[in-house]
């Protein structure tokens, strides 16, 4: 019972903000939505050269251009929906860096909810565009693949948040970590971003746990096509065991805050 | 009355890296504690209003930051109504209220009313009590022509007095102030000041106010608590540390031919009205401050007089 009011008043929470963010895009609507058709251009075009090589090359090891939509479509529905929802967390090191992160943590709230709802992109509204159309043009749709590719999704979107929790929370126990954590992350969606069927052997190992990609394409791909159990098992508990992993590596970060209280020693 | 906040033997040491350079400090970094609080002892009571006052680096901000639970100490304990700050972060949110001098709690580019929307559902208000709770600090703070401004377009004393507004919407029983005057033209501080302490004697706020500017404590604080070097060098009452240590006024005059003219008064032997009238009747005066001694001169007393 505790629970559920807890977890109502922080979903309260998180649409008011998403109104007041919603709000703050809408300042300028013209550009609001200009730079959501730009970036559905954008992803678009990235596929297009995609879709140029399986014409040429028909499989690549086994994958053919339905499977990469399928991949597009779960990696860009996750990215806007951390684009969106959670990118405040991006921001962590620049508020561990200048001490912005005291707002946060004399909240009532959980200090981690508050900062990664605290950003939001609009423009990745056409990561979700793009992520929807990929799906429809797959040539897998049916209607209970359609859910499948919605939880799929959504656990490609926890282990893309945990990473970045995990990164950012770099920033607590190191200087200057802004630009190791975001090419990290980027090496993550592009990895993400290749045929899986290309990672073999240690590279597999790498492509699963390190940079967890994996988790984006692989998985995703062989449950919403094969109806795969195995790939939902290992999607559903990847995600429990990365979240609670950055969970922990950020409140233990928390212990070693110092408020952007730098001292410079020559 | 009981303690709110009780304090023992607080400590805080930053562990800083050395910026030497070569390769060795890559990978065998050095590192030099700096102690930011030392062994801090000290209670304060239920609705007791209280100056930390030091000198820049004095630790006056990481005590309050250990004390808000934003910081975890590195010896030593604290209590806020009993509870452990850093222990207990969620549960003592609802009776702290924090205002940065430095820093905003407001958004930027929205309007101060959606601001403060935010914040009663971030403390998960009833909309009746918030709207009520709104409408009497608006009033009391005298900021209603504001509320649909974005925060960006307020001047530095507006913007602070929407703050102390955001943080004192859940009705805390505590508030910390750190530096709520910095930056401030004379007059938006004697505003904030009133403000501050018009609204703690009405509620019955306890107030922790840091600041490096002795008229804060003067015109706010009953109780002034004086930190350099991270220790503890004076904790009585103000007119305690105005008797011993804040006799003196300086003075300063410019007449109408341009010149300026610095006079320091002792208030022990002659009032500061009385310094006043003399200066009236000698010079034609156009322009005229009076001002307590700065803190580094107040320090020096205390150290010569121990």
């Amino acid at each position: 019972m505790f629970m559920a009011d807890n977890f109502f008043k922080m979903l309260k929470l998180f649409l008011f903000v998403q109104k007041s963010n919603l709000k703050t895009a809408f300042l300028s609507k013209g550009d609001a939505l200009a730079n959501v058709i730009m970036m559905t251009i954008n992803n678009l075009s990235f596929i297009f050269m995609w879709w140029v090589i399986f014409q040429n090359k028909g499989t690549i090891n086994g994958w053919n251009f339905g499977d990469m939509a399928l991949l597009f479509a779960v990696m860009n529905t996750a990215f806007a929906t951390f684009a969106l929802f959670a990118r405040g967390v991006q921001q962590l090191p620049e508020f561990i860096d200048n001490g912005n992160l005291d707002n946060f943590l004399v909240s009532p709230r959980s200090s981690l909810f508050m900062v990664s709802i605290s950003e939001s992109t609009f423009a990745n509204w056409g990561d979700y565009v793009t992520g929807f159309l990929m799906f429809f043009i797959s040539g897998h749709v049916t209607f209970a693949n359609f859910w499948l590719f919605i939880l799929a999704s959504l656990f490609a979107f926890i282990i893309m948040y945990s990473l970045r929790v995990i990164l950012s929370a770099l920033a607590f126990f190191a200087s200057d970590t802004q630009r190791l954590g975001d090419n990290i992350f980027m090496a993550f969606l592009t990895f993400g971003s290749q045929p899986a069927s290309i990672f073999t052997g240690w590279y597999k190992v790498v492509f699963l746990t390190i940079i967890p990609a994996g988790f984006l394409s692989l998985y995703p791909v062989e449950f919403i096509k094969g109806h795969s159990l195995q790939a939902l098992l290992i999607m559903g508990i990847g995600s429990i065991i990365f979240f609670l992993l950055a969970v922990k590596i950020y409140q233990q970060g928390l212990k070693h805050y110092s408020s952007g209280n730098r001292f410079g020693v020559r | 009355m009981t303690n709110i906040i009780e304090v023992n033997q607080l400590t805080k040491k930053f562990k800083l890296k050395k910026n030497n350079s070569g390769l060795r400090s890559l990978f065998f970094p050095e590192y030099k504690n700096i102690t930011a609080v030392d062994k801090i002892t000290f209670n304060i009571k239920k609705g007791e209003r209280v100056a930390f006052i030091g000198p820049n680096g004095a630790g006056k901000s990481t005590t309050i930051k250990m004390l808000s639970s934003i910081l975890y100490p590195t010896s030593g304990t604290a209590l806020i109504k009993g509870m452990i700050p850093w222990e207990n972060r969620k549960k003592i949110a609802g009776d702290i209220g924090t205002v940065f001098g430095q820093r905003s709690q407001l958004w930027y580019n929205l309007p101060i009313q959606d601001s403060f929307a935010l914040m009663g559902k971030i403390y998960n208000m009833d909309e009746i009590a918030f709207k009520r709770r709104l409408s009497r600090l608006v009033n009391l703070f005298e900021i209603r022509d504001l509320l649909s401004h974005p925060t960006r377009s307020l001047s530095l004393g507006q913007r602070m007095r929407c703050e102390i507004v955001a943080s004192l919407l859940h009705k805390p029983q505590i508030l910390f102030l750190d530096e709520p005057t910095i930056g401030l033209d004379v007059t938006a501080k004697e505003i904030i000041r009133n403000l501050i302490k018009k609204q703690a004697l009405e509620e019955e706020t306890t107030l922790l106010l840091t600041s490096h500017d002795t008229d804060d404590m003067e015109k706010v604080c009953e109780r002034v608590i004086i930190i350099n070097k991270g220790k503890i060098i004076f904790d009585d009452s103000l007119d305690r540390l105005k008797q011993s240590y804040l006799s003196k006024k300086y003075i300063e005059i410019t007449t109408d031919a341009g010149d300026k003219i610095k006079k320091t008064v002792n208030t022990k032997d002659t009032p500061v009205k009385q310094a006043l009238d003399e200066i009236v009747k000698k010079y034609h005066v156009t322009d005229i401050t009076v001002e307590n001694p700065p803190m580094e001169e107040i320090i020096k007393e205390i150290y010569k007089r121990d």
